[in-house]
């Protein structure tokens, strides 16, 4: 595939572009230094310097509330499938959150397939968007090498000053821009400098944590009963803030809503988090994970060794998002740090 | 078809704002009058109902031996109790009457008059009589009140989610108030409205009552963290929160469950 070179002060017109194809979404300043995806209409609404967004982008491509269903109990159990679509032109991921709806992708083509997430995911285009310094201090994707890009955009963005160099990662992204007249060809000196940057950020993006990375999972076995996992317990609230900020928690609840006639009506399902009290509880009253630390090494199983076994991948994509927004300040990096200080696989 | 269910709404210590959400429905309150027949409603009828009612919506909380007679009475002719509004569910606002010693706080309010009243600790519907439902919040969050009026219409039972408000408040991707400097009831409140008040900007004042297992010392570090004092969070949950003081205390009254 190749890259294309959109100059700086073409920016707007490739924005109002887009905009003309259908509904964008973008990096946008909500105050306070925060950012969130929201519609743009122009250039000039996008934060391209942002740091990552309160919800990461999977609010697409699996919203909080969506309805699976709708039924009619006068049809007995027979449900209509339902799946809410709308295109959407996704613009400025960063590297980490590419690789977190990646690991969605791959947990819902798992058997069963999720066809809501399926269909949904290919009304959606997404625009990657590199970083070239770490956002900041809470990130974790030189440990995890989710700084470069690999795959799962249609195009990707690298700022290089004057111009932004543009791949082409697939159909879609070639179909988008193959008429914009405005976008050239990259010359042999564009590509040089995309070199450069990504020399430079391969000095900057450093494991974070000084662990082997392949050890992790064996790690995080071993250190099932260490202690770090009661003291952030003692610490946490149970605000499941860390799971919905997450781009990878995707654990979700079905519920049936009524219609006020009583007889027709949705079967939706929820965002839902292993850090919520009810989350493991049975009907029986008893919950398999009803101490906050059980539940705290539940998550942090789930990022980095669970996956790992069963997708061969991480399921965390050193995003930050967990350690910024968690209120009793439990942060990934100082867990892990305890955690391979108790296992003994913190490298001197 | 089933019969039509009959609907009544009735209101003790309160300010009946949770009622005047139920007119405020608009258009979907014309919609469900078609499914139900409201047979008492004071604040927008004046007719009365001398039969069983499928469902009782209570308002307000249990304050003096005249409601609690009341009350026991309504029960002895309802079907399905909903508890409705803080006042029902946790006793609310008029909780903070329990932190008084009664007598002086009727001379307080009364005055020379006060040997006409006589008043009891606040307690919440269900620390009288057994109540089914509960629709949390001062006031209701109108579409929580419609599932949960739903639910009890279909019989099937209605789960206040236990978990804080902070996970509705991130679904809607609102910025923290301990980021902007404020204090906010979120982490130890239960959830349910949709974080309604931080959506437009105002802090959670804890309207819905506790979740059931707060972490009260993890919490406790995360106010030191933020410079809050105890005491300071400690008189915010009270404004709603008082009656939790006063767990089972309806044993203690020598008030005794109807049913």
């Amino acid at each position: 595939m190749e890259y294309l070179v959109l100059p700086r002060s073409s920016f707007d017109l490739f924005v109002e572009y887009l905009v003309r194809r259908g509904k964008v979404v973008a990096p946008v300043a909500k105050g306070n230094g925060q950012f969130v995806f929201s519609e743009v209409r122009k250039g000039s609404d996008i934060a391209l310097r942002y740091i990552l967004t309160i919800l990461p982008p999977k609010k697409y491509f699996m919203p909080q509330y969506e309805t699976l269903a709708e039924y009619d109990t006068r049809r007995g159990q027979k449900l209509q499938p339902v799946v809410e679509v709308e295109p959407l032109i996704l613009f400025g991921v960063h590297t980490c959150d590419l690789a977190g709806i990646q690991c969605l992708d791959v947990v819902f083509s798992d058997r069963p397939k999720d066809l809501n997430y399926l269909v949904r995911r290919e009304y959606i285009t997404v625009i990657g968007l590199e970083c070239n310094d770490y956002c900041d201090t809470y990130a974790s994707c030189g440990l995890m090498g989710t700084f470069l890009p690999q795959g799962g955009y249609d195009l990707f963005f690298t700022d290089l000053g004057e111009y932004f160099l543009i791949h082409v990662g697939t159909q879609k992204g070639e179909d988008l821009v193959r008429d914009i007249p405005f976008l050239e060809r990259a010359q042999s000196q564009h590509l040089a400098e995309l070199e450069a940057l990504r020399a430079r950020k391969a000095q900057i993006f450093r494991p974070e944590v000084p662990v082997d990375r392949a050890l992790l999972p064996r790690m995080f076995r071993e250190g099932f009963e260490a202690g770090v996992w009661e003291e952030i317990g003692n610490r946490c609230l149970s605000c499941a803030n860390c799971t919905n900020v997450c781009p990878t928690c995707y654990c979700f609840d079905v519920r049936d809503v009524p219609d006020v006639n009583l007889v027709t009506g949705r079967r939706i399902r929820v965002w839902d988090s292993c850090q919520n009290e009810p989350f493991a509880k049975i009907a029986s009253g008893e919950s398999f994970r009803a101490e906050r630390s059980d539940r705290k090494r539940h998550r942090f199983n789930r990022k980095f060794s669970y996956p790992v076994k069963r997708y061969n991948r991480f399921f965390c994509t050193g995003c930050g998002r967990c350690s910024r927004v968690c209120m009793a300040k439990i942060d990934l990096k100082e867990t892990i740090t305890r955690l391979a200080q108790e296992t003994g696989y913190l490298k001197v | 078809m089933m019969k039509v269910p009959k609907v009544a709404f009735f209101d003790f210590t309160c300010c009946e704002g949770c009622q005047l959400q139920v007119t405020n429905l608009g258009e979907e309150l014309l919609e469900l009058l078609k499914f139900l027949d409201l047979v008492e409603f004071r604040e927008t009828m004046s007719e009365r109902w001398d039969g069983i009612y499928d469902i009782a919506v209570i308002e307000g909380s249990i304050t003096t031996p005249h409601d609690v007679e009341r009350i026991r009475r309504i029960r002895q002719r309802s079907r399905t109790l909903i508890a409705y509004g803080s006042c029902a569910t946790i006793g609310g606002v008029n909780g903070m009457k329990n932190a008084f010693d009664l007598e002086e706080i009727l001379q307080y309010v009364y005055g020379e008059g006060a040997r006409f009243f006589t008043t009891l600790p606040t307690r919440p519907v269900h620390e009288v009589v057994p109540v089914e439902y509960f629709v949390h919040g001062c006031p209701v969050y109108q579409p929580e009140f419609l599932e949960v009026l739903k639910c009890a219409l279909l019989g099937i039972p209605y789960h206040v989610p236990d978990v804080a408000v902070c996970v509705e408040c991130k679904f809607n991707e609102n910025v923290c108030f301990y980021e902007r400097g404020l204090t906010c009831l979120g982490p130890i409140t239960r959830a349910g409205c949709n974080s309604w008040c931080i959506n437009n900007g105002n802090i959670c004042y804890g309207c819905r009552g506790m979740v059931s297992n707060p972490n009260e010392r993890g919490f406790l570090e995360v106010l030191e963290r933020y410079g809050v004092r105890v005491e300071f969070l400690v008189r915010r949950m009270d404004m709603y929160n008082a009656c939790r003081i006063l767990k089972g205390a309806g044993k203690r009254h020598g008030e005794e469950h109807t049913r």
